[in-house]
């Protein structure tokens, strides 16, 4: 039984049926995987509306001490209907309370699943759902200096008289790279044909997820807490998408890993970044430099041959304290590289922040890889990004 | 003088542990040493290892590529890759230690691979500018190359390759690889056994969408990188990368030489290796690509040969004519011919053909234009490699041998100093590969050389 999961069980020998009634607490047990966040206590329950059928309640408490407004959890639901062989994605767009989406303090939390008359059942008996949190950072609108050139890997001078500038709205960004025991909980899921997974996956020192005859997955002892790799960039979205999320542009992660130019934003201006157009998240300095090292690049003298466990170089940072942006796995990003060769075919993707192969240099804030999208290596990895496209929810 | 001239090494017998080359390609474990050949030769120590052993030159998307290619098929092996630029070398190291244990040795330098005894060939992926350098330094030094297309920036050292070529007796193999593709044989077999007709035309074309680059100031040169080194022979121009060099002549055959080599080779190839044309006419400009670059987005070229007409099409903003996807030339389809941008048309007298370069396969039409003969294609990337180590043990020529690359870039070079000189007609003498009848374009022969790159007179 995987330890550390969020997952809503029917009991056994319960067999309320759970019509017009009122809430009914129904059996679960507690778990969270590697980098999910600390949840525990779920219940569901559902209650009647006057017009509009029953609504489900979910409820849970978010207990992870690092959660804050700066920092704060993406919470999402999946959810099956057959005794979980079948798993959906809540639709954020259904539900209301202060437990999903981005959920900026800890605590007992609550979710409204409106419409739930609408799905194919009638009671919750034959429902499973898990709730998952995603540790994520707040990135706050405005400008930002944005330095390489989509896909080119390549700097702007210091020496121009404007600086050059992009401008984000407001988004949130993985706090830490996805983990082998995230992207193993989502095989768990979907990976029954043995989608998602390679072959060399199961290689201890560069990844470490087993195949089991059955089309189950399990991580090998000790890596759940690094970063998965051996992931196309289809991979990676796929298991963005499963999350209710997406990659990350190359402007988000570039953002990300520089700062913007006002730390709080645009909109208040109260603090600025004292190094926007910064080479490392940390600064300028190289990340070897004084016999410090700020991250996992080539060699063992970091620490580490292969990757290291996510947040391993955590006093290095981002400006908004994301870690491991230089070096560990290559990230994919959601855009595309047209090259002069490709244009209209299938194209490159860009892969950014280099790796535990790549030179000091190779895992600066300019330096963008191009990868066809079906590659797979124990260089690359990914994070997850939710964008606000939508104004802020309201409370049901 | 830096480039020292190594005593020639002969590599007359190989040992090989597999037997992907087909017929006659293993020799047992344990073999014979390799001997000495001729008397101005020298031979090297037996090595330890029964594989090719490679360095790479150039880890931009295709030396990666080759580098990957080469290093899993189990018979050689990449002990360094190369390149001044050190943000390259991540992507490219992990490519090749997923296919193969060792781990190659990661350098800035490429001198460094020649003066490693060990190190059996040189893969040359760099911009087309360090490619004729490179390839003559290699050889000089007692190495097999495998050298990218398009083969040289001008005529002059594309001569100057295939003379260092011969003088060391190397194996040089020009990345053109659909020539070793099975179905390409079978289509030059088609075409000489008078199916068609009498050619009179045949069509080449190279259609494209290309992005308008970006302009920003020059900036300075990133750290860890070699721009010295990687200007090489060329102009040490201020670095700009919203410049790329395929779109600058310093660097560069232009990009519309740098992709139609293949569909002018294959062409070539189709009619026997049909020997120099006798005139170019040529009609270029940069119409749509508006963006501060030098090379035409738009060349029309025709090259008269005595029975012959070669017309070249091609352009850069052509976004309906499409690139075959891989997916359809590595399977029994054939492109959608009036669209496909890298095509050949073969016209005779009796006969049409529709050819598709890297695995498009080819499809012939009698005289009332119906369909008489398919043949699908598959890319040639590992018959040409196949073929490459094959020589490298047997010292035969390789199926894109550099004379055959010098002859086939040839007509590039043509057509691109047919347009410089303003769209002109220009004669060409066969002998001296220079014009008759333009001094202007002479001056485009051979290029002033950086130092210390420079190509010597004498290799």
């Amino acid at each position: 039984m995987p330890n550390n999961c969020i997952a809503k069980k029917v009991q056994p020998g319960v067999s309320i049926r759970i019509l017009l009634a009122l809430s009914v607490i129904l059996s679960y047990y507690h778990c969270c995987y590697g980098r999910w966040l600390q949840i525990s206590d779920v219940k569901v329950s559902q209650q009647p509306t006057e017009l509009a059928g029953p609504k489900t309640i979910i409820e849970y408490d978010l207990n992870d001490p690092n959660i804050s407004a700066a920092s704060p959890a993406y919470v999402f639901v999946r959810y099956s209907t057959d005794f979980g062989e079948n798993w959906q994605l809540l639709p954020m767009d259904s539900l209301g309370g202060n437990g999903f989406d981005i959920v900026d303090r800890s605590g007992h939390k609550m979710i409204v699943w409106w419409g739930t008359g609408e799905t194919s059942f009638s009671d919750l008996v034959q429902v499973e759902l898990r709730v998952r949190a995603v540790q994520m950072v707040r990135v706050p609108g405005g400008e930002f200096i944005r330095k390489a050139l989509p896909g080119a890997g390549r700097d702007e001078s210091r020496d121009m008289e404007t600086e050059p500038r992009s401008e984000l709205p407001l988004f949130y960004i993985a706090k830490y790279e996805t983990t082998i025991s995230m992207y193993t909980d989502y095989l768990n899921e979907v990976g029954g044909e043995g989608a998602g997974w390679h072959p060399r996956m199961s290689r201890a020192e560069r990844c470490g997820i087993i195949q089991h005859s059955n089309h189950t997955y399990s991580v090998k002892e000790g890596r759940g807490n690094y970063p998965v790799t051996y992931v196309s960039w289809y991979d990676a979205r796929s298991f963005s998408r499963w999350c209710g999320l997406r990659l990350p542009t190359e402007a988000e992660w570039e953002k990300a890993f520089r700062g913007g130019i006002y730390l709080d934003g645009d909109a208040t201006k109260k603090h600025p970044n004292p190094n926007p157009d910064r080479r490392y998240p940390w600064g300028d300095e190289a990340p070897d430099v004084n016999g410090v090292y700020r991250c996992n690049y080539d060699g063992e003298q970091d620490g580490f041959a292969y990757t290291a466990p996510v947040g391993s170089f955590a006093e290095y940072n981002s400006p908004y304290d994301v870690c491991d942006m230089a070096g560990n796995v290559g990230e994919w990003t959601l855009d595309w590289y047209s090259t002069s060769y490709h244009v209209g075919l299938d194209g490159f993707r860009v892969v950014r922040g280099g790796s535990w192969m790549a030179v000091p240099a190779g895992c600066d804030a300019i330096t963008a890889a191009t990868q066809f999208p079906l590659k797979e290596s124990s260089i690359m990895g990914f994070r997850v990004v939710r964008q606000l496209a939508h104004g802020p929810k309201t409370i049901r | 003088m830096w480039i020292e001239e190594n005593d020639m090494k002969t590599l007359n017998r190989r040992q090989f542990v597999s037997s992907s080359f087909g017929a006659a390609a293993t020799l047992a474990l344990g073999g014979p040493r390799r001997t000495h050949a001729a008397s101005n030769s020298s031979g090297r120590s037996q090595p330890e290892h029964d594989k090719v052993i490679i360095g790479v030159m150039g880890l931009g998307g295709r030396g990666t590529f080759l580098a990957e290619s080469f290093a899993k098929r189990g018979d050689a092996e990449v002990a360094y890759l190369c390149d001044p630029n050190t943000r390259r070398f991540g992507r490219a190291r992990g490519a090749v230690q997923e296919v193969q244990d060792r781990r190659p040795k990661m350098v800035q330098d490429f001198r460094e691979i020649l003066d490693d005894k060990d190190v059996d060939v040189l893969i040359n992926a760099t911009p087309d500018h360090w490619h004729a350098l490179g390839t003559i330094m290699a050889c000089q030094a007692g190495k097999d190359v495998f050298v990218e297309k398009p083969m040289a920036h001008n005529i002059w050292e594309g001569r100057k390759m295939v003379e260092a070529a011969r003088k060391y007796k190397r194996v040089v193999q020009v990345g053109m690889q659909s020539r070793s593709a099975p179905y390409v044989a079978k289509a030059k077999e088609y075409i000489q056994s008078g199916k068609l007709g009498e050619i009179y035309i045949a069509r080449v074309f190279n259609m494209m969408k290309h992005p308008m680059q970006r302009q920003v100031p020059d900036q300075p040169v990133p750290e860890g990188f070699d721009y010295d080194m990687w200007c090489g022979p060329a102009p040490k121009l201020p670095y700009n990368p919203s410049r790329r060099w395929l779109n600058q002549w310093e660097y560069s055959c232009g990009p519309i030489a740098g992709d139609a080599i293949h569909q002018l080779d294959l062409a070539r190839y189709l009619f026997d290796d049909i020997p120099h044309p006798k005139t170019v006419c040529q009609v270029g400009a940069v119409n749509a690509l508006r963006d501060g670059r030098q090379t035409p987005d738009t060349q029309l070229a025709i090259f008269e040969y005595d029975r012959l007409s070669l017309m070249f099409e091609s352009s850069l903003w052509t976004p309906y004519m499409k690139k075959t996807p891989g997916s359809v030339r590595d399977s029994d389809r054939f492109p959608n011919w009036p669209f496909s941008s890298t095509k050949v048309e073969v016209l005779g007298t009796e006969g049409f053909m529709y050819f598709g370069r890297h695995g498009g396969g080819w499809q012939a039409y009698d005289a009332q234009g119906e369909l008489v003969h398919s043949e699908y294609g598959r890319q040639g990337d590992k018959e040409h490699q196949d073929n490459f180590l094959d020589c490298i043990r047997t010292r035969k020529k390789p199926n894109a041998d550099v004379q055959i690359g010098h002859h086939s870039v040839l007509l590039c070079h043509m057509a691109n100093i047919a347009y410089r000189v303003g769209n002109r007609r220009l004669e060409l003498d066969a002998e001296t590969e220079s014009f008759t009848d333009s001094e202007q374009a002479n001056q485009y022969w051979k290029r002033e050389y950086r130092e210390p790159w420079v190509i010597p007179e004498k290799v």
